[in-house]
């Protein structure tokens, strides 16, 4: 893929969807860098599917847009549905099709389509193209459905749930290969999932969202590095802590809390007697920002911690 | 798209093929003993002579012999087929997608769904429109002998002559398509489409039965036995034309007052039952483009 680096290969620009009256998803901005590996994090509801069917064009945002290098998507569009490879959830195949067939179909749709990569995918990794879909393993299915959205030849890649119906073997499997596709090609990928710790190898871009609001968005580097976690006397208030909290739990004699803050500051304020600082870690990070009651981006913006949500 | 289309209807293309080949046999051979009862009791050469007007106990005859013999079952059959197959093969269309989720996969392919659709539509709906042309074709020559002195105007030979039974299927489709898109569920969207359809075809067949409404009235002056003989039931027909359909026999004086639908209002009628089923047929299919359109925003 020869995409500029300076164009992001996904943007979104204050995008929004409501659903008669309540809104699936709001006020979301955010620029990705082409060849990112993304983790779309949140709990059920959160308006994950919504911000990645927006993202391949199988729905139109109320409100806002979706870029996708540098294109805005217009649903139900040639031009937007060839930029972006999508796995639904539960990776849907026509049953009754046999793996050939669903290539086939691949094929007849796609005028992009690679019937080389497909097959010598399912060679490597033994499938018979004879095969009907329904006669295959889960594990077998998600790596048809994969190939299906590989050999699109998109130069976006979104994922649903991709591994939650599979085994930890056939997830490793599965995660292993769309990172290859990834390093090989430069494809940008977008991963939505509950499996956090999954994520927390694969992506080097993060997106939280929670009610429908984005929550946290940028670089997993750049956000674990502004990120800390500070242990103080219980008798602190939050405002005596630099940076805005993010999570706090309270023991006896000692809070943990999560703030977003200059790394320069927090070392500055863990001099204090009683003060410890420590790096935040991955997983910490994310929980934080998903137990956090949803807030505004607007909001987050008034109280400093969305620096890092426009990290373009 | 056409092969994406074929190979998702491959297995009821096949099906209809083979109901096609059982139907269409079936009708060749009642076709040829039709025709060689129809000359051998004499009826072709009375018919030719006479217009019918001496020919009364002969047709009553051939009638009982084409009875007793295996028509009725196939007439049987044809007041299901069309709502049936037109139901089995509409509802899958959009239910079966959207109860697999293999929309998801059907609609983020390079092929917008506008298209897919389309596409869909256009080879699928043409196929049933061969399949009931066809059909048609085959039994109304297989009916031919028996078209020439029975009424034509009601069912069942109305329902499968003329333009009925294609826009009967098309009906069928269109409301288990739109039925398909809104329950989501292909077996449950046959079900509605099946007796959805029912209400179009039950009022079809009585608009072409009880509820005539192409009759005109006839006075014929009449002397003797005829005028007392003279029924609804008369063969021939007290107009003295085969193939009218004789509602209402009165006497008036010396004159019979007859309400009838002339045999020529066939075609008339057909256009108004077939337009009937079509244009619920477009109703429905228009909506679910619609339908399918607007679920992006």
């Amino acid at each position: 893929m020869t995409h500029q680096r300076s164009v992001p290969a996904l943007a979104a620009d204050g995008l929004g969807k409501r659903y008669g009256h309540l809104w699936g998803l709001r006020d979301c901005t955010f620029a990705i860098p082409a060849g990112s590996v993304v983790g779309l994090v949140g709990p059920n509801g959160a308006g994950k599917t919504t911000l990645l069917a927006l993202t391949v064009g199988l729905l139109a945002p109320t409100e806002g847009e979706m870029s996708v290098f540098g294109s805005p998507s217009r649903a139900n569009t040639a031009d937007t549905l060839a930029r972006v490879s999508y796995l639904a959830q539960d990776h849907p195949l026509y049953r009754g099709f046999t793996v050939a067939d669903m290539f086939r179909f691949g094929r007849s749709l796609n005028p992009s389509w690679d019937s080389g990569l497909a097959e010598a995918r399912m060679a490597t990794l033994g499938i018979p193209l004879r095969r009907k879909v329904k006669a295959l393993s889960g594990g077998q299915q998600a790596q048809v459905a994969l190939t299906l959205a590989l050999a699109k030849r998109a130069p976006v890649l979104a994922l649903d749930e991709p591994v939650a119906s599979l085994d930890p073997l056939a997830r490793l499997d599965f995660m292993r290969d769309v990172l290859a596709a990834s390093a090989e090609t430069g494809l940008t990928v977008i991963i939505a999932s509950h499996v956090i710790a999954e994520l927390e190898r694969l992506c080097d871009w993060l997106l939280v969202l929670a009610g429908g609001r984005l929550q946290l968005a940028g670089a997993v580097d750049d956000l674990l590095a502004r990120h800390a976690v500070l242990t103080v006397p219980r008798r602190i208030p939050n405002s005596d802590v630099p940076g805005s909290t993010i999570d706090r739990t309270d023991s006896e004699r000692h809070s943990t809390l999560l703030v977003a803050a200059d790394p320069d500051l927090v070392a500055a304020a863990a001099s204090q007697p009683g003060w410890l600082a420590e790096p935040a870690g991955f997983e910490q990070l994310v929980l934080a920002y998903l137990r956090r009651p949803p807030v505004t981006l607007a909001a987050a913006h008034r109280a400093g911690t969305a620096g890092t949500a426009v990290a373009s | 798209m056409i092969w994406v289309t074929w190979r998702q209807h491959r297995a009821q293309a096949i099906a209809m093929l083979a109901a096609f080949a059982v139907v269409a046999s079936y009708a060749l051979a009642v076709g040829f003993w039709m025709r060689s009862q129809f000359n051998a009791d004499g009826l072709g050469t009375c018919l030719a002579r006479s217009g019918g007007a001496d020919c009364g106990a002969m047709i009553t005859s051939f009638f009982s012999e084409v009875n007793r013999g295996a028509t009725l079952p196939l007439d049987a059959l044809l007041f299901v087929i069309p709502g049936f197959l037109g139901a089995v093969v509409g509802a899958p269309l959009l239910g079966s997608e959207l109860e697999r989720g293999t929309w998801q996969l059907a609609w983020s392919q390079t092929v917008p769904r506008g298209r897919w659709l389309a596409a869909k539509l256009g080879l699928v709906t043409a196929a049933l429109v061969v399949f009931g042309a066809a059909l048609t074709a085959i039994m109304t020559w297989a009916w031919t002998p028996l078209d020439e002195v029975r009424i034509r105007l009601q069912p069942p030979p109305f329902n499968f002559e003329g333009i009925s039974l294609p826009s009967a299927l098309l009906c069928a489709f269109g409301l288990a398509l739109l039925a398909g898109l809104l329950l989501r569920n292909t077996i449950a969207a046959m079900v509605v489409g099946y007796v959805a359809w029912e209400v179009p075809f039950v009022l079809g067949t009585l608009l072409t039965g009880p509820l005539q409404f192409m009759t005109t009235t006839m006075r014929i002056p009449c002397t003797g036995v005829v005028c007392l003989t003279a029924s609804t039931n008369s063969s021939p027909p007290v107009t003295g034309h085969l193939g009218d359909f004789v509602t209402g026999v009165t006497r008036s004086g010396n004159e019979l007052i007859v309400s009838y639908v002339p045999a020529d209002r066939f075609w008339p009628m057909q256009f108004v039952v077939g337009g009937m089923y079509l244009a619920i047929a477009a109703a429905a299919i228009g909506t679910a483009v619609w339908l399918l359109h607007r679920r992006t925003t």
